[in-house]
């Protein structure tokens, strides 16, 4: 048995990953990576970049030396990995970019232009959830807008009501609310089962062309009623409690760094409690002017610094308070245990920016930062800042350490990054 | 699938000889240099271009060579060129070939492809169905878009998450309609607007931006930030309807009305907390004016917020006792807010939809219960047969036990989110009465046909043309043609990305929330103007007169006291009164010599979109004129080049890094066609304004000018910095100094102008991107449109009785 490698485990059991892996299987004495329990992936992007000169070291190589922006993450300079020199080849358009920074789908600003899968879901794609929520995708903004899109080019909408979110967490409804959404749940089914026999009556008479779209139709509907039917069934069975109070939901769209801390709470809570195993989460940059200390402009135009150095010192700010938050979410994940491990050795987090340069709208040169996982970590890696390395490679590299060998995910050309190797 | 395989076949025959023989060995002679696997230069190939023309792929590619020898554009300059008669006999070839292959895809499959609603689309048909205020947009996820338009076929894609919301939506529009619950009972309340500190000073007085005045109150300020003006008193117990009535006058105006803002949201703890806007309004002065609005509030605990416009940001100087300068009274005891139910109920407004239970013992769910939902949502008449299966899942229902309200309720969902109800559809060919209803009322109204276009679809006059051009008139002047003007001006120009920006405080001091109000209605009357009135679509380009109020008339600096143009004055602060009587109401005003105005290219909404909130780039700007205006597609840039990385500072401008770019031979062939209608706009900044320097950032204790003058205080760190110069030539070598030159260069060619235009309104209306094959309609549109000098009114006439739009 010792001969099996925990990758041709993993391969072979597939979707059933959320047993807990047998001792023995795997390697002795090995990296962090051997934590065993089910894997996790959350992934973040801020979407108005991180000012390069603050974050990246000018030397790469393990014994970087710290940065502005890396100083909070002092203690956990062996649970993180920094890129630079990274980028999607072929997407471009600044603000657009937003929308790809999961899929890579090139010229999100093109007037036909259509997103692609990402990489969350094509996750789930291979490893159906078997968890109450397949995956949560979080935003900081109101106008629900996530990282997720559906293979179908489809954004998937973000929640960003920490106090809705916990709700549907961990409060179990009264006997008359699940009653009401029993109904509810038994009643969308027998739609969605007439829809798709419409569908399908509908298709024999139209043309192909637009059998493609009443297809395209009955998938949805097919989609909705599965995930009716594992509503129904967890329906049935109570939520996890958890000691922590509700949260409060922060109005207004300013206060990005305290509706970020709640989020990044709730997604501690939701992963420790094995509630979902994927994550979404973008932390949207605003008009607002956010209540920083000494910040006194908008963060979207702090972000167009013009290398206004006065600009520039209240965007060192803002962005600060960013990586301080990082640091808080990736320290908790590390310091909450699960059969022995960290839940930070279960959880691959992936942090960074669509945009490399925000005051010129540039989509290249990213700013990312991997940690946990139970990457082998500790180093700084910089690629041609001229000709950038596909990020595409790195979520391959993820994707693998799920036990997926997908071989390619949209623009990836490598399994892995150069130097980056999965444990 | 199995089709397209057919049609490959069917075009086969006709085409293989034919190329073997003259068109491959062109490709291999004069193209293949540089476009084989070694080199695909461009990423373009043409050793693996097949003579198939049923596929979308290899026709895009056939459209592409075609558009590239037609043009002269390849082979390039520097190579051999082929002789006359051989490319000819190329293009004709493709031609043909491509004209056959669309006809015969046509035929069969039709141009555009069934396709469901965008949740504009959704939210306006769910309201005219039920007749009831129903807003469930909101709730939608984002449209794709496509061929920039959001009513795209390819863009409208359905996934399971969509299919989910849109099941949320519909059950959110019948509890509207259906009115679960019985309205609370209103109170109407009273505010004195006069709050108070701990010590029982008025707060406005004690900030010098306000005072007492008897039982009314003067404010003297448009200043939203310190503190937020909320009205303390009143805080909403539930979401729902409020109407909120204020009397007030303008004070000490020298007969000016003030113009005031009306917002809803919860204003006392956090700046920047999501407010809705009710409404603009404007009080003359003298006799105070009553203005009644109602208004949706988000959240409990969310209040108003009644801020007055065009007043001094700062407090007054010299105390507000002696203070006479322009203010806003309003008279304390008549403010109300009072609500009118919750959920989004209109008060008192009747069930929209009564399901009918029928008497005696309960017998099956039949058609008799459903109501006007039986027929109207399929938007054709429909047969029992086919309703059948959504009476049978009701009857289910009911006989599982639910309430028989619940079980026809659940029949309803299922209409509404049935492929009949969510989807546009049609047969192959000419459109039959029912389909082209729809297409014409979601075209012009974005919504379901009413009852007069119903009528007329089913005796089938919309086949005769008079009659079809009478239904484009009714409909044009009815109300709901509003959706037209925003919808397709919010997609063709980008005005749905008016608030993407906000433009950077310290540099364009003077921008505030009731000038980009009155900016987005200055376009859209604009295009109202030239619509009603069938004005040339050249008005796009330039006219001698604009639609504008009070607010855009000082932004714009236009007329001084006097009513003449003002001595032009960088930063100029001398604009008072213009000749215009109201104020927030658009009028038509013929623009006085050098007023730097003129068609869409001068409005500020369309300058805002097209900046970044802190600088303008000519490649932006470019592009954006190229791609909405002009109908003329730029290829992305190549991925290895970084972007001009602006620098508010002053040491360099955007030219001097352009031109750099611009030097680079690889740079060149697109920018020489980006970069000159991008500069011919350079003079003016991110929110409109004229400038001939560009303003930069200034350090603290430098005196810095103001924008406005009226405020002592050198708060405003601006200066201005290197002049601007707006001169270039087109790539056809024809130079321009400013934006009228450029403006008269682009006049001069009027076709492709049109052309785009017309194209835009084809792919809008039909919902499908331009092909080949269309071509031809647009051209004929656009030469029919000569004589009549373009006018937009004819233009969608033509575009309505075009074979495109009349095909499905």
């Amino acid at each position: 048995m010792n001969t099996l490698t925990r990758r041709s485990f993993l391969r072979a059991t597939g979707a059933t990953l959320a047993l807990p892996l047998l001792e023995s299987l795997l390697p002795r004495g090995a990296f962090a990576a051997a934590a065993s329990g089910p894997r996790r992936m959350v992934c973040i992007c801020t979407t108005l970049g991180i000012n390069a000169e603050n974050i990246f070291p000018k030397k790469a190589g393990r014994g970087y030396e710290l940065t502005p922006y890396l100083e909070p993450l002092r203690e956990l300079r062996e649970d993180f990995t920094l890129f630079s020199g990274v980028a999607h080849p072929d997407v471009d358009g600044g603000h657009s970019s937003e929308v790809t920074f999961l899929s890579a789908a090139p010229h999100p600003k093109s007037p036909s232009f259509k997103n692609s899968i990402s990489l969350d879901q094509f996750l789930l794609e291979k490893q159906p959830a078997s968890t109450r929520f397949a995956n949560l995708n979080l935003t900081t903004s109101n106008l629900q807008e996530s990282l997720s899109v559906s293979r179908t080019g489809v954004m998937l909408p973000a929640d960003d009501k920490p106090s809705v979110l916990f709700r549907r967490l961990f409060v179990n409804g009264t006997p008359a609310e699940v009653a009401a959404q029993t109904h509810r749940l038994a009643e969308g089914r027998s739609i969605m089962d007439l829809m798709g026999k419409e569908a399908r009556r509908l298709q024999r008479r139209v043309s192909v062309h637009d059998g493609e779209r009443l297809d395209e139709y009955f998938t949805s509907v097919r989609e909705v009623e599965e995930r009716l039917h594992k509503s129904q069934q967890w329906a049935a069975k109570p939520k996890p409690s958890v000691a922590a109070a509700p949260p409060v939901d922060i109005p207004g769209t300013a206060d990005f760094a305290g509706q970020t801390r709640l989020m990044f709470d709730l997604m501690q809570l939701a992963l420790a409690n094995d509630s979902t195993r994927v994550i979404t989460f973008r932390i949207q940059g605003q008009q607002a002017v956010p209540p920083v200390p000494g910040v006194k402009e908008g963060w979207h135009n702090l972000s167009h610094h013009g290398k206004d150095p006065e600009k520039l010192e209240q965007l060192h700010l803002i962005e600060l308070e960013q990586m301080r938050l990082l640091a808080g979410f990736l320290a908790k994940l590390k310091a909450t245990q699960e059969n022995g491990a960290s839940l930070l050795d279960l959880t691959s987090v992936l942090y960074g920016s669509n945009l490399g340069n925000a005051s010129s709208h540039d989509t290249t040169n990213l700013p990312v930062i991997l940690a946990g996982g139970g990457f082998p970590h500790g180093q700084y890696l910089a690629y041609d800042p001229t000709n950038n390395a596909p990020l595409c490679n790195l979520y391959v590299a993820m994707l693998r350490q799920h036990g997926i060998d997908a071989g390619k995910f949209a623009s990836s050309r490598a399994m892995s990054l150069p130097d980056f190797q999965a444990a | 699938m199995a089709t397209v395989g057919l049609i490959a076949r069917a075009a086969e025959p006709a085409a293989a000889p034919l190329f073997q023989r003259n068109i491959a060995p062109f490709l291999e002679t004069h193209c293949a240099d540089c476009h084989d696997d070694t080199t695909q230069k461009g990423n373009f190939r043409v050793d693996t271009l097949a003579p198939d023309f049923a596929k979308a792929d290899s026709v895009k590619q056939w459209e592409k060579v075609f558009d590239k020898v037609a043009t002269g554009e390849m082979p390039p300059k520097k190579k051999t060129r082929p002789p006359q008669t051989e490319t000819t006999a190329l293009l004709g070839w493709i031609e043909t070939q491509l004209k056959s292959g669309g006809a015969q895809r046509h035929a069969r499959e039709g141009r555009a492809q069934r396709r469901r609603f965008n949740r504009i689309e959704f939210e306006n048909t769910l309201r005219d169905l039920f007749g009831a205020d129903i807003r469930v947009a909101a709730q939608l996820p984002e449209d794709g878009t496509s061929h920039g338009f959001s009513t795209v076929d390819e863009a409208l894609t359905l996934s399971g998450v969509q299919m989910e919301k849109y099941l949320e939506a519909v059950d959110a529009a019948l509890d509207t309609a259906l009115g679960a619950a019985p309205p609370p009972p209103s109170k109407m309340r009273r505010f004195t607007y006069m709050t108070v500190d701990k010590s029982g000073q008025f707060e406005r007085e004690r900030f010098e931006i306000g005072k007492r005045l008897g039982k009314s109150v003067a404010i003297f300020s448009s200043n939203d930030q310190k503190p937020p003006w909320g009205i303390r008193e009143f805080s909403a117990p539930v979401p729902g309807r409020y109407r909120i009535r204020v009397k007030a006058n303008a004070y000490q105006s020298h007969g000016q009305p003030v113009a005031f803002q009306i917002t809803s949201g919860f204003f006392f703890l956090l700046k920047g907390a999501p407010t809705q806007l009710v409404g603009y309004y404007s009080v003359p002065a003298g006799t105070p004016t009553v203005i009644e609005a109602e208004a949706q509030v988000q959240a409990a605990r969310d209040s108003f917020q009644i801020l007055p416009f065009g007043l001094p940001k700062m407090k007054v100087q010299g105390g507000v006792k002696e203070y006479a300068g322009r203010g806003w009274r309003c008279i304390g005891s008549r403010l109300k807010a009072h609500s009118t139910g919750s959920s989004g109920r209109r008060p008192a407004a009747p069930r929209c939809l009564e399901i009918s239970i029928p008497p005696g013992p309960l017998r099956p769910i039949s058609t008799a219960s459903c109501g006007n939902l039986r027929r109207a949502p399929f938007r054709r008449p429909v047969a029992e047969a086919d309703l059948a299966p959504y009476l049978a899942l009701a009857s289910a229902q009911w006989k599982k036990g639910a309430l028989f309200e619940q079980a026809v309720r659940a029949g309803f969902k299922a209409i509404l989110v049935s492929p009949h109800c969510l989807m546009l559809d049609s047969a192959p060919g000419r459109l039959d009465g029912y389909a082209l209803a729809s297409r014409l009322s979601y075209f012009l109204w974005s919504t379901m046909p009413d009852a007069p276009l119903f009528a007329a679809a089913s005796t089938g006059e919309l086949a005769n043309p008079q009659k079809l051009h009478a239904q484009v008139e009714r409909m044009l002047a009815h109300p709901k043609a509003r959706a037209f003007t925003e919808n397709f001006t919010a997609q063709w120009l980008a005005l749905n990305q008016i608030d993407a920006t906000t433009p950077d405080r310290q540099l364009y001091p003077e921008f505030d929330a009731l000038l980009q109000f009155s900016l987005l209605r200055e376009t859209r009357g604009f295009f109202d103007e030239v619509l009603r009135k069938d004005l040339s679509v050249l008005s796009f380009i330039d006219s001698d007169w604009a639609m504008l109020n009070q607010r855009l008339a000082e932004h714009y600096k236009l007329f001084a006291k006097d009513g003449a143009p003002p001595a032009t004055g960088r930063y100029s602060s001398t604009v008072a009164s213009a000749p215009l009587a109201a104020d927030l109401d658009l009028q038509r005003v013929a623009l006085p010599p050098g007023s730097h105005r003129g068609g869409l290219l001068t409005q500020g909404a369309v300058l805002k979109v097209s900046a970044n909130g802190t600088t303008t780039s000519p490649v932006v700007r470019g592009v954006w004129l190229l791609e909405r205006l002009l109908g003329s597609p730029v290829p992305p840039p190549p991925m290895n080049v970084a972007a001009i990385e602006p620098d508010i500072r002053g040491v360099t401008t955007i030219r001097e890094m352009l031109d750099k770019h611009r030097a680079a031979e690889q740079c060149a062939s697109c920018h020489n066609k980006i970069d000159p209608p991008g500069y011919a706009l350079e003079n003016y900044d991110v929110i409109g304004g004229f400038r001939e320097r560009y303003r930069i950032v200034a350090a603290e204790e430098e005196p810095a000018k103001t924008a406005q003058g009226r405020n002592k205080k050198p708060q405003i760190r601006f200066k201005p910095g290197p002049a601007v110069d707006p001169s270039d030539k087109l790539p056809t070598g024809e130079a321009f100094h400013s934006l009228e030159e450029f403006k008269r260069l682009m006049l001069a060619r009027p076709e492709p102008i049109v052309r785009g235009l017309t194209e835009r309104l084809l792919i809008y209306s039909t919902g499908h991107g331009i092909e080949f094959a269309d071509r031809a309609t647009v051209s004929a549109i656009v030469a029919d449109a000569k004589p009549g000098n373009y006018g937009l009114r004819s233009l969608i006439h033509a575009v309505v009785q075009s074979p495109t739009f009349l095909n499905k």
